[in-house]
Parts: C-alpha cells; structure tokens; sequence
C-alpha cells in the first residue's frame, strides 16, 4: 500500500489546524480509509487531546525515532471509526527531538500500512513547520476570514510553492455568513483574491466545535452540524469525489435550533 | 571591476578577475559599489563570482565580512579554482549557485514556479521576468528592471535597478532605481503600493490609503493603473499609459 501524505498547515496559530487534522482524520476512516494522525506540533501536543486519546498515549513519535519503541507500538488507536490511528508527539522536548529527514522515514514506513496519513503542523515557518512539510504529497493551508490571517497563509503558500510541494489547498475555517454579509469579515471571495489557490472546503463558525474539542469529540461524529457536514465534504472531495465547494448559507434561529447536538 | 548581475538564484558579484589586481584593491573597488547605493543592497542575500582568482579562507572571510556591515548575506561562491572553491567551503559558503537540495525527493508533477532571466537583453543589465504571484514574505531583486505578470501581494519586496512594471495589483513596498537611476519608473496596472521608492525619493501613493475606519473589511476596493517617476524631486503619479515612455514602449513590446 502507498498512502498519501497530506500536511495540515496555516503559518499564523490558532485557525483550527488541530481541530481540522482531527476532523478530517475521522471523516476519512468514516469512508473506509485506514488512516492515521500524526501530532506535528512537539512540544506542544493537542490532537490528542482534541481526538479524546489523552489518557492513552504510551509511547510518542520522538521514542520512534531514538529508537525506544516500534512504530506500531506508538500508535494509538481510535475504537470509535473504523481503522483510525494517532501517532502522538511527545509533551516533553521541542521541535528539535524530530529532523526533516526523520520525519520523512517515519511517514514511509507508515505510507506502507495507511491509506492517509494527516500531519498537524505546528504554527510558524520555523523547523517544526518544515518537518511537518517534508513528507508532504499534499499540503491543506488554514486560514480565517481575518486579515492577519490570510497575510500569513500567503506567506507559507509562497514557501511551499518554492520547496516544490505546492499548489496548496486552502481550507477556509469559522466563515460567518451573516457578518460577511454585513461586509464585517472577508469572503471566500476576496481570500481568493489574494491567494488565489484552490479550496479544498470553507467551514463556517460553529459553537459545537468549542464543546465538541474539550470534550474530544470529533465533530464530524456529530453529522448534524454544518462544521461536521463541511469536514466530511473536505474528506470526500480529498478522495476525489467532485463536491462542489459552497461558501455555507445563513441559517435561521429554528435551524439553528435544530443543529444543535 | 566589480559588477552586480541578476540571476534565477538571486544577485551575483562578479570581480572582473583580467585585471589581475590585488584582493584588496577588488574589496576597495566593492565597498565603493555598496556606498553608492546601500539601499538597493540592504538585506539581500548574493553569491560572489570571483572567476579565476585565487583565494584563501582569510580572502574570503574578509568580503563576507564587508558585506556584512551593509547588511548582506553571502551564500555561495563560484570560482574556476579548485583551491578557491575549497576555502569557500571552509568558510560554510556553498561553492556552487545551484540552490541546495531538498530534504525529500521532489515532485515532478508540479510545476516549479517558472522565472526567466533574459540574458541577451539590451538594457546594460538586463531584467528580471517573473510569470507569477509574487507572495508576502517573498523578496526580487535584480540590478535590472523588473517585470512582473502576476499580483504582488501585501508583505512582498521589489528591488530593482532600473524600471519596476507589475502586470497586475501591486500592494508591496517597491523600490526602482535602487542604484541611484532617478530616471527609473514604477507602473502597475492597480496601483496600490503603501510606499513607493524611486532612488532616492520615497511618495505614498494617495489611492492606497482609504481611511481605514470607514473602510468595510472585504472592500479593498480597486487601484488604477498608474506609473510613478521623479520630477524635480518628488515622485509624480500619472494615469499609465502605455505609450509616451520609449523605455516602458519597449519593455512592453517584449512581454506583450
């Protein structure tokens, strides 16, 4: 088996890199995908947590590669979908415990075995980020209708592009319908601008996430909620389904009501 | 003696070795260059072209040194001498301009973003030909001119000898002339430049500059296609139009 690799990454911190990693992970297992996640962000290790895996992580990717442990042994899996798998990164130590080349030997081995393999990139274009990059078949750049946001997201397409990794794919997170429409945030529209990169899906706000990451609950496992409906698109249209990609509509208070979880 | 070219890779000195003069007199001849115009030079990154000479460690390390005091990183040294290339290493310089290789093994699949440096132009020193959006963070700089087919996006940096021509939204800092050619143009077909430099002369062009508190966030609104020059010493912004400035008429006509 050869799986691809895909690297989730934004530059600025803070736009839902771990919240869409997970996400998408679970989507992805959801359609039949053997799929495993892997914690980019050393250090500073959430996607455990976001997932619910805290409580079961024994080993991490930098006892991989010192050779403390197997690769299997680090993996940790998720009994809720099918076959989905978390390497954690390790809370101790810092980008530095994780070379580029490391990285690319861990995610061959683990291409052999997986069908995706989703990497959560730290946020900043330092080392961290290009460890995250080095293995990358495909790279999915987040950002928010913000500004100082988007200035960023420009910054890094622009480093991938020239590593040779791009074009990248950007995923437009917490889209407020009604304060785009008020002309108070950007649109997808003048991202776009911009950017000017294809996008892979746009996310629109959505409380659930807050309560759905404290409680590491995936919201895709919830497929009422438009943020969830939106992440499993992002998976499907990663498989190649031709989904076409809609800014989301302005919901009313009754259906608002009603995609509650 | 010492002359500064534009290649893919970024800026290169080349010491005009035939003279056969002393290092010295070539790091004289050098810091004159970079006093005569520190700020096209300020924060860049070049490569030496030192030919046949020669050099030492010692040699090396001193140009490294010099062009450290005006803010200039020497990445890679080329020279036909063995032994030079040595010292190169010695010094943690690259002895070659080939960009270094990459961690992983590229993919062929995508296109590298395509750059074109049009060596048998005219112009004594040619120009630098981008066809792509020039990204924040990302930096040209080129003793020639400069043309861009594509937006240059907020956070870029443009740096060029003679004209800058962006075929597109320009939104960056740029500053043509940057060797001392006050005759130098900026043109764009949006002009938005926070801050435009021409030489010595620095204007703000007056459309990219809406009150921001009035401003609704999405509506950047649209920039005309203007070109920048210096009349008597201040920099004039006019409606471009294509034709009136022979120099710009023949860029032009190259690229169109």
């Amino acid at each position: 088996m050869t799986g691809m690799v895909i690297t989730i990454t934004s530059g600025k911190g803070g736009v839902g890199k771990t919240t869409a990693t997970a996400n998408i992970g679970v989507a992805l297992a959801m359609l039949g995908q053997k799929v495993v996640v892997v914690d980019g962000d050393i250090g500073l290790r959430n996607l455990d947590i976001v997932m619910g895996l805290e409580n079961r992580i024994v080993y991490d990717i930098v006892d991989v590669v010192e050779d403390r442990c197997r690769l299997r042994q680090a993996l940790v899996r998720d009994k809720r979908v099918g076959e989905l798998y978390l390497l954690p990164a390790a809370q101790t130590r810092d980008k530095s415990a994780v070379s580029p080349e490391q990285m690319v030997r861990v995610c061959k081995e683990l291409c052999e075995e997986f069908d995706c393999v989703l990497i959560d990139s730290p946020a900043g274009i330092e080392h961290g980020f290009q460890t995250a990059l080095a293995p990358a078949h495909k790279v999915l750049v987040v950002t928010n209708p913000e500004v100082s946001a988007v200035r960023d997201a420009d910054r890094v397409i622009g480093i991938i592009e020239s590593q040779g990794k791009g074009p990248a794919q950007l995923l437009v997170n917490r889209i407020v319908p009604a304060r785009v429409r008020k002309q108070e945030m950007l649109s997808t529209e003048d991202i776009s601008e911009v950017l000017s990169t294809s996008i892979i899906g746009i996310v629109p706000e959505d409380e659930a996430i807050l309560t759905a990451s404290n409680r590491g609950l995936p919201i895709v496992l919830n497929g009422k909620t438009p943020a969830g409906q939106e992440f499993m698109r992002i998976a499907r249209r990663l498989l190649g389904e031709p989904i076409p990609v809609r800014p989301p509509v302005e919901l009313s208070w009754w259906q608002r009501l009603f995609a509650r979880e | 003696m010492v002359a500064i070219k534009g290649f893919r890779e970024g800026l290169v000195i080349v010491f005009n070795t035939e003279l056969g003069q002393p290092w010295e007199q070539y790091l004289h001849a050098l810091r004159q260059r970079l006093d005569s115009a520190p700020a096209f030079f300020k924060g860049g990154r070049v490569a030496l072209d030192v030919q046949a000479l020669e050099l030492n460690e010692q040699h090396l390390r001193d140009a490294v040194h010099l062009l450290r005091a005006y803010e200039v990183d020497v990445w890679a040294v080329r020279a036909q001498s063995p032994y030079t290339r040595a010292s190169a290493r010695a010094c943690g310089l690259a002895d070659t301009l080939q960009p270094p290789a990459l961690p992983t093994e590229r993919e062929t699949a995508w296109p590298q973003a395509v750059e074109e440096v049009s060596a048998e132009s005219e112009e004594a020193a040619g120009g630098l030909f981008v066809r792509r959006r020039v990204r924040s963070g990302q930096e040209l700089r080129h003793p020639g001119y400069i043309v861009i087919l594509g937006d240059v996006n907020p956070g870029a940096r443009i740096i060029a000898g003679s004209d800058i021509i962006v075929w597109g939204r320009l939104q960056a800092t740029v500053h043509a002339g940057a060797l001392g050619d006050r005759s130098a143009v900026v043109c764009a077909l949006e002009m938005m430049a926070p801050l435009v430099r021409i030489a010595d002369v620095t204007a703000r062009p007056s459309v990219a500059t809406p009150s921001s508190t009035r401003r609704k966030i999405g509506s950047r609104g649209r920039g005309s296609a203007q070109m920048a020059r210096v009349e008597a010493d201040e920099i004039v912004f006019s409606p471009w139009s294509m034709t009136g400035n022979s120099r710009i008429e023949r860029l032009l006509s190259k690229i169109l």
